[in-house]
């Protein structure tokens, strides 16, 4: 692969995470580097986006046991806007639909919180007509409410807008193919290449196609709340066919 | 009869539940206080004033009808003008009253402001057959001002009308509108959008009444309350026997920024007619917690969040009118009010 190892993103040891007193994630380990690619498969319910919920800071999973450390610090302490603003990025498997507000306006005020220094005026407009163009997303986008009867590949199509807009040092891609055509999976793989050699990329996905073109450096298997195996991009292959009983003894 | 003669409503009356007669009275129930007139100051269009001639029943337009007050009229054959209405009430009781009659296409703005104690305002209007009118009542009085409002509107044959509330000022509101579909082909969509902050109490009670078939209205309110805030919509929505191929929708929403916040969201239909399409719904709950999460992990803070959250949900009343000059006055009032309530 040629992945030069790199500044640490992300060190998640010995996590155990509970909902409501049940208990999700029982003892994970994972670390991210910059610029790898690792992708996440297993079972529904196997605990793949809690883990996505849990490194973004979501209020209603509680860290029973371990630790979660994002460049080096730990994140405990951060609320949800600040781990963002540090630079993490949750392409969400749902979206939340926020009547009344434009995207256009949502992106200014997004990018300006969360970048350092943020384009102004004619810069940013620029910097986001090249986005969408490259996401092949119409202007009228930008007047819509934030996913407010939007397609599911339109409202995937704008978490992918908001990374690029956003710069992220660790992305966490929630099942961001799922659902989507041919070509908007190809248009979001796109987008996912672009940010990946400048970030870290955690991608949960339930199937191998998006690896088409997507090529991950790791793939984990995760069977009831933790990683039983790692592997390259032949993993992938081999779960989609086989399945995930064969792990079951390992977990 | 006079108003001195009239009883008072009782608050089984649906009209008067939450807001009963006496509370909105300036004075003594029985007393019909000196009135000064709202100042109207009209951009963009000519006319004098008129004396009304026309009573009503109820008892709240007999009030105001007695207490006199100024009185504005506007007729309008325009070709998609917008006009700009500045009522101002001062004093200790200020009554008004503005007349429309549209026989073209037109977009009309009311920006009610004042400090006056109490501040009556009955506005009455015809929308003539063909033509289209956007209506924008956008209160902004002061924090302390008392309100009692009553509209009455007749939408003839093929017109349309486009109503759009913005109530954010006043601390006791009380706001009666009625609309009429007097005609086949006739329209209403009205959106209502109020925010209530620290005690303010805002009452609408709204009307439409579908009287001939193929006929259509839309309703939208959207409140947001915080403080001890109280906001009330009630709905009244008749279809006529006969008057069928109608579609009338009605949906009230509310949403709760503090514990102490309440509101009410009551539609009511009766329907009469066999063959039409009526709906309605009613919600009142929280900020979700989802699109709370999901702003926040795009950088925003808690009380960004919240404002965005807010003003999106004020804004969206709005979704349902086509008149564009109508709808980007509203938004941007609503817009600068929020902003001026941020920075407190």
């Amino acid at each position: 692969m040629g992945v030069a190892m790199s500044e640490e993103m992300l060190r998640v040891e010995n996590l155990h995470v509970s909902v409501e007193g049940t208990s999700i994630i029982k003892g994970l380990n994972l670390t991210i580097h910059r610029g790898e690619i690792h992708v996440i498969m297993g079972r529904n319910g196997a605990g793949k986006s809690t883990l996505a919920n849990v490194v973004m800071g979501h209020p209603a999973y509680e860290i029973t046991q371990g630790t979660i450390h994002f460049q080096g610090q730990p994140l405990e302490e951060l609320a949800v806007f600040e781990r963002a603003r540090a630079g993490m990025f949750l392409s969400f498997q749902y979206p939340a639909v926020i009547p009344g507000v434009q995207v256009g306006t949502f992106l200014k005020k997004s990018v300006a919180s969360v970048r350092d220094d943020p384009p102004k005026g004619r810069a940013f407009r620029k910097e986001l007509n090249g986005a969408m163009a490259e996401l092949e997303m119409d202007k009228s986008f930008l007047s819509r409410y934030v996913n407010d009867g939007f397609s599911g590949g339109e409202k995937k199509r704008l978490e992918i807008l908001q990374m690029l807009l956003l710069k992220p040092n660790l992305a966490l891609l929630d099942e961001t193919d799922s659902g989507l055509d041919i070509d908007a999976l190809r248009i979001v793989s796109k987008g996912i290449n672009k940010i990946a050699p400048e970030a870290g990329c955690l991608i949960i996905t339930h199937y191998q196609r998006l690896l088409d073109h997507v090529k991950p450096h790791f793939v984990h298997a995760m069977i009831d709340g933790a990683i039983v195996k790692t592997g390259g991009p032949e993993l992938a292959l081999e779960l989609e066919e086989r399945g995930y009983d064969w792990l079951d003894v390992a977990a | 009869m006079s108003y001195q003669q009239m009883a008072v409503p009782p608050r089984s009356a649906h009209l008067w539940r939450y807001t009963p007669w006496p509370r909105i009275h300036p004075t003594k129930v029985e007393e019909l206080p000196e009135a000064d007139g709202i100042s109207f100051t009209v951009e963009g269009h000519e006319e004098a004033p008129f004396t009304r001639d026309d009573i009503s029943a109820d008892i709240a337009r007999v009030f105001l009808q007695e207490l006199k007050g100024s009185s504005q009229r506007l007729t309008i054959n325009g070709t998609g003008e917008t006009i700009h209405v500045h009522a101002r009430a001062s004093g200790h009781v200020a009554v008004g009253h503005l007349d429309l009659t549209v026989k073209g296409d037109a977009t009309v703005l009311v920006h009610l402001t004042g400090e006056s104690g109490w501040c009556g305002l009955h506005i009455t209007g015809t929308v003539h057959p063909n033509a289209n009118l956007g209506f924008g009542f956008i209160n902004e009085l002061d924090a302390n001002t008392k309100l009692l409002r009553c509209d009455d509107w007749i939408v003839e044959r093929d017109a349309s009308f486009e109503s759009a509330t913005l109530s954010v000022g006043g601390f006791n509101c009380k706001s009666d509108l009625r609309t009429t579909l007097n005609g086949t082909g006739s329209s209403i969509r009205q959106a209502v959008t109020a925010h209530g902050q620290g005690a303010r109490h805002d009452d609408h009670h709204i009307e439409i009444h579908h009287l001939h078939g193929h006929t259509d209205s839309d309703l939208v309110t959207n409140a947001a309350c915080s403080g001890s805030s109280h906001f009330i919509a009630t709905g009244l929505l008749t279809i006529a026997e006969g008057a069928d191929g109608s579609d009338a929708g009605q949906v009230f929403r509310n949403l709760l920024l503090s514990e102490k916040a309440r509101a009410e969201a009551i539609p009511e239909l009766e329907v009469l007619a066999n063959d039409v399409s009526a709906a309605h719904g009613a919600a009142s709950a929280p900020i979700d917690p989802s699109q709370l999460h999901y702003l926040m992990s795009r950088g925003l803070s808690l009380e960004e969040s919240e404002s965005m959250i807010v003003n999106g949900f004020l804004i969206d009343a709005f979704s349902n009118l086509k008149n564009d000059a109508l709808t980007e006055q509203v938004r941007t009032r609503l817009t600068v009010h929020l902003e001026c309530e941020l920075k407190r």
